[in-house]
């Protein structure tokens, strides 16, 4: 199996939690990954974007035109980075509904909408939409368990918690294809 | 055992599974995981070592490299540009050698995500003549520092282990020793004056030869472990890539996908290379390219006809590597004539997309840093003034128009003596924080006091190293150390500004600094107690959490706010009017105050909520 992704955001998104829970999905199944994350001055509320490659590879970015998602927790990065795709890529971001049409498959959720609204803390927008990737994407190569698990293994306490937004994301997902 | 680690954490376990008990670094991205990560191992496992920050990389080199001498096991930590600082203590110490073992692993960081200069560590190992091994994935970064700590001890010299930031921050699973079976090694002293005291000309003279002996033996070393067995294995095709560190994975990968066959060869240690033995492989090739990070090292060590590389043009010369250069570089060689497969998709007309604006990092929402910026520009003019600045956070002042100069760690105080000798005219303000005021900006204050330089140093003292990832500084360990007293050591008074969301107190004292300053003859020297959002040891006492919102009817949208102050929060809405992003402010409270001229930045009660 060979799966590129590059995951989006700003600096304080979290986006790194999430490189971390997928890197586990993948040590879980012994499956080989190679993942860039954002630290030091890029963590300042800057724009980040960590890439993620399951499977057989030896270096560590992804380039353009070869990412199979992204994963955008706001809407500008996800369009800052979307020539990562390749043309059969997909899109799942947090927007809202003026996000542009693409000629990507494209999974949407207004995570921000959600949380003003008091649904979910705005800090677990990134579990969020981890869920929504479960809930729409069906290619994605770890399984709503597996991804349970490893955010278990992440963070034991907050695990009941990050579960219920998780489900949330899940059927937001599930939503978005329809 | 297999485990997920990133490549920082890679080299601290290697560290450990080395038997090294004495690390000591400074902090600099990508490099600063590594120590804390030490010191997580150390306290999870209980381990008697010596794990800790230095107050600079000079300190930190020097402190590990005595540890070498007496036949412990050390390592230094620090990022390229840390190198530049340690690099007296580095030149000598190659030429004296240690019994134990000791590795400098110094972080490099092309595309300059993190840093002033993109500088490669590796071409330094040359100048110091000590080897340096380049590793390409956490895996390798694990293996090689063992690796690094054991060839140190067998040939008595320094080794460089120089990670890039798409290794040290890196995430794969890893392969490493099952047990943590610890066994240090004690350190024992051994008087030997002429080596460790050699003075110039003799010792040092008898200690060169050694030191270029050392190097014939270290290549010879590279070509039988490293080298042999894959030149051996060569078909001798068209074209031979020679790689370093991560550029092995990037060409193994470009070679793959775009089907061009061609030997490899991964080059462990880039310097010091066994030239004579490669010459005769490479004259086997049509075409021979090097592909490494960032610099031409291994590149103008061999230097042949068919060899090409960034001095032929055929590489990229600066920024972070990509497939898409190392297919370019191939294009060129003429090796592939297929299409550009690394080429963003075009998006077509019918799918238009909105201007993706710049997000430049930014102070956090809250941080004191910021008020002191909007303070200092309001009292002393620019027009009339000259900001010079240092790095820290602070650095991101920027964006409010308050620093006017970057150079360097410390170099704030002593351009501050420059310009206010050059162009006196002015009002020279500079800004340091506490780390870096303590990593080299006490030998230029004391330059300043004792030239009598007129000008304002504000010290922004947050008690943490907050850009880096809030590693301890010297004097949040220890109380003694006390920054006003080190100033008024260096022969000048110091005035002390306890930070408070008021931000016009924070004006204000500015205000009578200005008067100091009229009367002074000399440096004025401020200390500013603030805090570090981030750091949720201190930050709770400073932060109220009130709930702050601009009251629309009396937003005159003056932009004051926006393009002065920029906390994060603050945008315009579709009304033409600045709204607070209620996920980004934290509220602090201070643009309540002496913020907006109309005042209409108002709190809100949290009952109404
Ligand atoms: C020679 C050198 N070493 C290390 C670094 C990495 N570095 C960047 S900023 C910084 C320290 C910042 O701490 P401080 O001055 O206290 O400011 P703060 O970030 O807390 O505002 C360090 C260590 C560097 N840029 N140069
Ligand atoms: S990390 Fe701390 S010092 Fe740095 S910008 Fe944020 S609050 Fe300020
Ligand atoms: S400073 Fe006040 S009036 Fe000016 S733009 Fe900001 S909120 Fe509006
Ligand atoms: S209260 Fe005001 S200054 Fe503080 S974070 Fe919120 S918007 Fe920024």
């Amino acid at each position: 199996m060979r799966y590129q992704s590059v995951i989006a955001g700003f600096g304080g998104q979290g986006v790194v939690f999430l490189v971390k829970v997928l890197a586990i999905c993948a040590g879980n199944r012994n499956i080989p990954f190679l993942g860039t994350e954002n630290h030091g001055m890029s963590q300042r509320g800057g724009a980040v974007s960590c890439h993620i490659k399951i499977g057989d590879f030896s270096s560590p970015l992804i380039d353009t035109n070869q990412a199979d998602l992204l994963i955008g927790l706001e809407a500008q990065e996800s369009l800052r980075n979307i020539s990562f795709l390749h043309k059969n890529g997909k899109v799942v971001t947090n927007a809202d509904t003026n996000f542009p049409r693409l000629p990507f498959v494209t999974a949407k959720a207004d995570g921000f909408a959600l949380a003003k609204q008091g649904e979910f803390p705005i800090q677990a927008l990134n579990v969020f939409m981890l869920g929504v990737v479960l809930g729409s994407i069906e290619d994605f190569p770890f399984s709503q368990e597996e991804v349970r698990t490893a955010i278990e293994q992440m963070n034991a306490k907050m695990a009941q918690q990050n579960f219920k937004v998780l489900e949330m994301g899940i059927e937001a997902g599930n939503r978005s294809k329809n | 055992m297999k485990q997920t680690l990133m490549g920082n954490d890679a080299i601290a376990w290697g560290l450990i599974h080395a038997n090294v008990d004495m690390v000591s670094g400074y902090p600099g991205t990508p490099s600063s995981e590594i120590l804390t990560t030490v010191q997580k191992i150390k306290k999870q496992l209980n381990l008697p070592m010596y794990a800790q920050w230095a107050t600079n990389e000079k300190v930190g080199f020097e402190v590990a490299y005595a540890g070498a001498i007496t036949g412990k096991r050390t390592c230094a930590t620090m990022k390229q540009v840390g190198l530049n600082v340690a690099s007296d203590a580095l030149m000598s110490a190659s030429y004296i050698g240690n019994l134990g073992g000791m590795l400098l692993v110094c972080a490099d960081d092309p595309g300059f995500h993190s840093s002033q200069t993109e500088q490669d560590s590796r071409v330094f190992a040359k100048f110091a003549r000590i080897p340096v091994l380049d590793p390409a994935t956490p895996q390798d970064a694990y293996d090689f520092t063992k690796l690094g700590v054991e060839l140190s001890e067998h040939f008595q010299t320094p080794v460089m282990l120089r990670p890039v930031m798409r290794v040290s921050h890196a995430r794969e699973i890893i392969e490493m020793d099952d047990e943590t079976n610890y066994q240090p090694k004690e350190g024992k002293f051994q008087r030997d004056i002429p080596r460790w005291g050699a003075v110039p000309r003799n010792d040092r003279y008898l200690q060169g030869i050694e030191q270029l002996k050392r190097v014939e033996a270290i290549k010879a070393y590279n070509w039988e472990h490293f080298l042999k067995e894959q030149f051996e294995k060569c078909q001798g095709k068209e074209l031979l890539i020679i790689a370093s560190g991560t550029g092995y994975g990037y060409a193994k990968e470009t070679l793959s996908e775009c089907g061009v066959e061609a030997d490899i060869i991964k080059v462990i240690m880039p310097y010091p290379l066994p030239q004579d033995q490669i010459k005769e492989y490479t004259q086997k090739y049509d075409k021979v390219l090097v592909i490494e990070e960032t610099y031409p090292c291994i590149e103008e060590q061999i230097a042949t006809q068919n060899l090409f590389g960034k001095n032929t043009n055929t590489t990229q010369l600066i920024d972070e590597m990509s497939k898409a250069e190392i297919l370019k570089s191939l294009q060129k060689l003429e090796i592939y004539r297929g299409e550009n497969i690394y080429e963003a998709l075009e998006i077509s007309k019918e799918y238009p997309l909105p201007k993706v604006e710049a997000r430049p990092p930014a102070l956090c929402p809250g941080c004191p840093h910021r008020d002191l910026f909007f303070a200092i520009t309001k009292v002393f003019k620019k027009k009339k003034a000259i900001y010079p600045s240092d790095i820290g956070c602070y650095t991101l002042g920027l964006a409010q128009g308050a620093i006017d100069s970057l150079l360097c760690m410390g170099g704030s105080v002593s351009m501050a003596s420059g310009y206010s000798i050059a162009d006196p005219e002015k009002t020279v303000v500079a800004t340091i924080g506490d780390s870096t005021f303590f990593h080299s900006g006490i030998p230029p204050l004391i330059n300043a006091v004792y030239q009598n330089h007129k000008f304002i140093l504000v010290i922004m003292d947050n008690s943490t190293t907050a850009m880096t990832g809030r590693q301890t500084t010297a004097e949040r360990e220890h109380k003694d150390i006390d920054i006003k007293k080190v100033v008024e050591g260096c022969g000048v008074a110091c005035h002390e500004y306890f930070y408070t969301n008021e931000l016009s107190k924070t004006i204000d004292f500015f205000k009578d600094i200005k008067k100091v300053y009229e009367q002074a003859d000399g440096p004025v020297v401020v200390v500013a107690r603030e805090f570090c959002v981030l750091d949720k040891e201190r930050s709770k006492e400073f932060l109220p959490s009130l709930s702050v919102m601009v009251d629309e009817e009396r937003c005159v949208a003056c932009d004051l706010c926006v393009s002065s102050y920029k906390c994060p929060p603050m945008a315009y809405n579709a009304n033409g009017k600045v709204e607070i992003d209620p996920f980004l402010c934290i509220g602090c409270g201070s643009c309540l105050d002496a913020l907006c001229p109309t005042d209409a930045f108002v709190k809100i009660d949290k009952g109404d909520k």
